[in-house]
């Protein structure tokens, strides 16, 4: 019985020491991190490579910007501790957080603020003062603070032969273009050293060979495909995924030419049955979408119907005397997209359209994925109307009418046809601890700490 | 063209045809025993695809069979029956299950005829499957073939269709192969042999459907014909193909139809045959008919020449002879060399030759007594006239001294002058006689024909003048320019001298005197006219005879003497006469400039000719 009861003592002890153990944030070990894209360069302001929510948040682990947008979307000082606007929005003040230094131990000035702003912003007037930098704009910028959050705004000092240094948590240490980088923790870090040592990025691995690595122990963090999200997480596997943050849409290459082709196009678009495909190809990931932002952005994409109306795009089609046939293009890479697109043209072709795959460079419509640039949907719709070649809306002020008249515009040119608002979802490892990110994808993996417990 | 050329050729001629219709023959015999080969290579082909075709259709059949008795199958059967599928659906289900088991479709369909999931065709979920009509009756049925319809075209396939049953409700399984370039290669072939294959549309031939084991083929417009009709009339055909000008691209090529479950056409198998062995094998007949011909011609030549030589020689001995013999020569004979029919022929010849001499000898005898007793006759004639006077004389003489004796002196004086006169002409008539015997042979030199008739007429010109009563014109006409020829102008100017006298004798109550030179090639013609009394035609024809004259006091040598002058000088002379219409002497001479560098005497063969 005494042995029973300090047995029990000693028990609860170690139990309690070895969970406060588990709890406890540790420092040390490396993670492994596997991603689909494979970019040539991870210079912020580089626009050549492809966009997408794992090339920011690998860009955000090198690249500080002067402020960051919380998970409610409010924004929070990073690398600036304060703004201010002057009247009218057009001249932006930041004050530079003091201490803080680059990758290779010099001090962050205003100038390399400044000079890093300039390259990917050419057309704003940046000025460097004595513990700040002044951003003068042509017109009212009333979220400039928020633009200012982008990853893209990341600040950089570049070196000759396109080294890029940052000051965020973690430095590269070995960079292999499009194959491997390898990042280690910034010691004199102004937010404090991040748990982790190290974190190893393998690029260009397949879907398929993400997962497995992760089945293997071999990676921390996997990429997950909309359509395995369900699967995987059916599987037992760890999946986080964030709000819809990814516009799969349908972009005309030209503008309409005629009141019959916008008929056409408009029968095209009554003709998807997005509700199968979501249900079907996306495993019930995703949501059809009949506006270029997701709802939880704007709040009123719900207003614009994506549901299939079959006979009325026939009725359209009818009404059209010559209806050419049109080519449909797609990301020949992308198993997804290659099913969405036949869907696309069967549904197409029910409504007396008829719409032929291809992957040629040059098709009349092509099947597109647009990353939301920001959850600021005043950043962010100029960016979708960018995309599909529309011009940018003229937004003056924080009214969401404004913002929805303005989607509207866009979606009345034609151009591009909403299809589903997409999640960007990744799997981890059980070893991963403390794990949080914000709606739209971002990573916090300063507080990410690494656990004994592996496969 | 000679007999010997003649039977050359016909020798030649007939080795050619010979060996031309053997080459046909063989190459007939060879065309049709390829054809034979070909047809033969063709139907195993045939047979063999279709092995090939129902292995392949066993195939599909057993995968499909296999498929639907899976686990996989059983479950979605279940799930399907039960009504709970899952929102995913089984997207992702077919294309797995068909790589697995090697086939290039595969579908799920429920018992509504409603697409589960789609190989081929992932986004066709939930779509009806109606791209074959009443597809429940196939299962359990054989492999059969059926066009797919894909994003990126249409296919033609080899499907089966299986029922996978639990519960209430079936799972149609629809899986198939495709037929395509990779269906064709593999096909085992003989070498020379090609399988290509259309897919039907029904309508008009479309090129792009027209594929062979490495793709889309080249020249498929060609075969539209073919297609066109197989889609028509549904059965095998078979038709020679030229790829190109050259023979050697010809290839047959059999078209079968391959029908659907419906008898419908869904693709055509064609199966090309290259002719290429067979255009080579008649090539190398060609060439070796070549050369046996030519070789066979050349023979042939050789042959045939030693045997028309052997054959012809004695007929050209018999030929040359005969030319001897017509030149004059009797004593030609030629040598008999067999017994046979030329050798007869040689023979008779011989004959001939020696009695044709016979004859000759035997005329000459004949003429040169007749000459013998006109030469006497003459003789006699002439010397009978001057004989008479003297007997006369003689006898006047005698009866003077006996009967008037002192006349005598007076008459002996007359007497001896007619005595002396009478003794004269005789020596006159023996130094006639005695020049013709004596004509001397030309001595050749060059000579201007023209100034030689000028010169006869000059000499004659006083005398054909001085006929008060019977004047005679001379009228010359010569060619300008004339060539001179090689001749003895002494004997050629005495010749011409006796024509001008014997025309001044025809006309003895005056006339036209023509004298007229021509040139024709290498001759030189010379023409003495005269508008006389003329000549009968029996005058004409004796005229140059010896010792014929048609005068009353002519030695009739005068003629005769100026035939022996032309016919030294190698050339002839005749006349043109109508009685009373006057008369012309035509002589034509041979220039024979050549025999002045070498003056040889004019052959005897010649003169023998000329006389």
């Amino acid at each position: 019985m005494l042995f029973g009861w300090r047995s029990l003592v000693v028990s609860s002890l170690l139990f309690g020491m070895v969970a406060t153990a588990e709890t406890r944030p540790q420092y040390g070990g490396t993670l492994h991190v596997a991603t689909r894209i494979a970019p040539a360069s991870f210079d912020p302001a580089d626009n050549s490579q492809p966009d997408s929510v794992a090339r920011r948040n690998l860009s955000r682990l090198m690249f500080d910007t002067l402020v960051v947008m919380d998970h409610r979307g409010h924004l929070q000082p990073a690398l600036a501790t304060s703004w201010q606007a002057a009247p009218g929005s057009q001249r932006w003040q930041f004050w530079l957080r003091r201490g803080v230094k680059f990758h290779d131990g010099l001090p962050l000035t205003p100038e390399a603020v400044a000079a890093s702003l300039r390259v990917p912003n050419p057309g704003w007037n940046v000025s460097a003062g004595v513990d700040s930098v002044v951003i003068e704009r042509e017109a009212a910028a009333p979220d400039l603070p928020a633009e200012l959050a982008r990853a893209r705004n990341g600040i950089a000092k570049r070196g000759a032969g396109g080294s890029v240094i940052g000051t965020g948590p973690f430095h590269a240490s070995d960079w292999q273009p499009g194959k491997k980088l390898s990042l280690s923790a910034y010691e004199e870090y102004w937010g404090g050293r991040a748990f982790l040592d190290a974190i190893e990025v393998e690029m260009g691995r397949s879907n398929r060979d993400q997962l497995i690595a992760l089945e293997l122990g071999k990676t921390d963090i996997a990429e997950v495909a909309t359509e395995q999200a369900q699967r995987t997480i059916g599987n037992g596997r760890r999946v986080v995924t964030s709000a819809p943050v990814e516009l799969m849409a349908l972009v005309f290459s030209r503008d309409k030419q005629s009141s019959e082709e916008g008929k056409q196009r408009d029968a095209l678009a009554l003709s998807i049955d997005r509700a199968s495909i979501r249900s079907v190809v996306l495993q019930g990931v995703g949501e059809p979408s009949g506006a270029l932002l997701p709802n939880w952005v704007t709040g009123y994409a719900f207003v614009f119907s994506s549901d299939q109306n079959l006979g009325r795009a026939r009725q359209e089609r009818s009404e059209i005397q010559h209806a050419p046939a049109w080519t449909l293009g797609y990301d020949a890479g992308d198993p997804l997209a290659r099913v969405i697109a036949e869907r696309i043209a069967l549904n197409a072709r029910d409504a007396g359209i008829t719409v032929q795959t291809t992957m040629s460079a040059n098709p009349d419509l092509r099947l597109t994925r647009l990353v939301l640039s920001s959850p600021n949907p005043r950043i962010a719709l100029p960016a979708v109307a960018a995309a599909a070649g529309v011009g940018a809306p003229n937004l003056n002020s924080n009214s969401i009418d404004e913002l929805y008249q303005a989607e509207n515009a866009i979606l009345q040119t034609q151009r591009l046809v909403p299809l589903f608002q997409l999640p960007a979802g990744f799997a981890l490892s059980s070893a991963l601890q403390d794990w949080s990110e914000d709606r739209d994808g971002t990573w916090h993996m300063d507080d990410v700490w690494l656990g004994s417990t592996r496969p | 063209m000679t007999f010997r050329r003649k039977l050359l050729l016909v020798f030649a001629l007939t080795v050619f045809l010979s060996v031309a219709t053997v080459a046909w023959i063989v190459s007939l015999v060879t065309r049709r025993a390829f054809e034979r080969s070909n047809e033969e290579q063709t139907a195993a082909l045939v047979a063999q695809f279709q092995r090939e075709f129902k292995r392949n259709a066993g195939d599909v059949v057993h995968r499909v069979e296999a498929i639907t008795a899976s686990e996989a199958t059983t479950r979605m059967a279940l799930a399907v029956s039960r009504g709970t599928r899952e929102g995913g659906g089984y997207l992702n289900e077919a294309g797995p299950i068909a790589e697995s088991h090697q086939l290039d479709f595969l579908e799920f369909v429920d018992s509504h005829g409603i697409i589960v999931s789609s190989a081929q065709s992932p986004a066709r979920f939930g779509y009806p499957e109606n791209s074959l009509a009443n597809w429940p009756s196939l299962v359990s049925k054989p492999a059969f073939l059926k066009q797919e319809e894909l994003s990126d075209g249409t296919v033609l396939g080899q499907f089966a269709v299986r029922a996978a049953t639990v519960g209430d409700q079936p799972l149609y399984v629809i899986g198939g192969q495709r037929m395509d370039r990779d269906f064709l290669a593999a096909l085992e072939l003989p070498a020379g042999m090609r399988a290509m294959l259309y897919r039907s549309t029904g309508t008009l031939f479309a090129p792009q459907l027209l594929i062979d084991a490495s793709g889309p083929m080249k020249q498929a417009e060609k075969l539209s014909p073919l297609i066109d009709q197989v889609q028509k009339q549904g059965h095998d055909t078979t038709v020679l193909m030229h790829w190109s000008p050259d023979l050697v691209d010809d290839e047959t090529i059999h078209a079968i139809p391959l029908n659907g479950p419906d008898d419908k056409t869904l693709g055509i198998l064609l199966i090309g045959s290259s002719r290429r062995p067979y255009v080579e094998v008649k090539k190398r007949i060609q060439s070796a008919a070549m050369l046996v011909g030519g070789g066979g011609i050349l023979a042939a030549i050789l042959l045939s020449s030693w045997a028309a030589a052997r054959v012809t020689r004695p007929v050209e001995q018999l030929a040359a002879a005969a030319r001897e013999v017509g030149g004059g020569n009797l004593h030609t004979e030629v040598e008999v060399t067999s017994n046979d029919e030329v050798g007869d022929l040689a023979e008779a010849f011989n004959r001939m030759t020696r009695e044709l001499l016979e004859q000759k000898e035997r005329l000459i005898q004949t003429e040169r007594v007749a000459a013998w007793r006109e030469l006497a006759r003459r003789l006699a004639h002439e010397l009978k006239n001057p004989l008479f006077p003297l007997q006369l004389t003689v006898e006047n003489l005698i009866r003077a001294r006996e009967h008037s004796p002192e006349m005598f002196e007076e008459i002996f004086r007359e007497s001896s002058v007619t005595l002396l006169a009478e003794i004269n002409n005789l020596k006159q008539i023996i130094s006639r006689f005695s020049e013709f015997s004596k004509m001397p042979q030309p001595r050749l030199q060059r000579v201007q024909v023209n100034e030689l008739v000028g010169g006869v007429a000059r000499l004659f010109q006083a005398q054909l003048e001085s006929r008060n009563d019977a004047a005679i014109a001379c009228q010359l006409d010569l060619e300008e320019g004339l060539a001179p020829i090689a001749g003895d102008p002494e004997l050629l100017h005495r010749a011409l001298s006796n024509l001008v006298l014997n025309a001044m004798d025809a006309m003895r109550h005056g006339g036209t005197l023509t004298l007229r030179t021509r040139q024709d090639l290498d001759l030189v013609r010379i023409e003495v006219g005269d508008t006389g009394v003329g000549l009968t035609p029996e005058e004409c024809e004796r005229l140059f005879t010896p010792y014929y004259t048609s005068k009353q006091h002519g030695t009739g040598l005068g003629l005769a003497i100026v035939q022996s002058v032309i016919s030294d000088h190698g050339g002839t002379i005749n006349v043109r006469s109508q009685p009373g219409q006057g008369a012309t002497f035509l002589i034509e001479l041979p220039r024979n400039l050549d025999k002045l560098r070498a003056p040889v005497p004019l052959t005897s063969d010649v003169v023998t000719r000329s006389q």
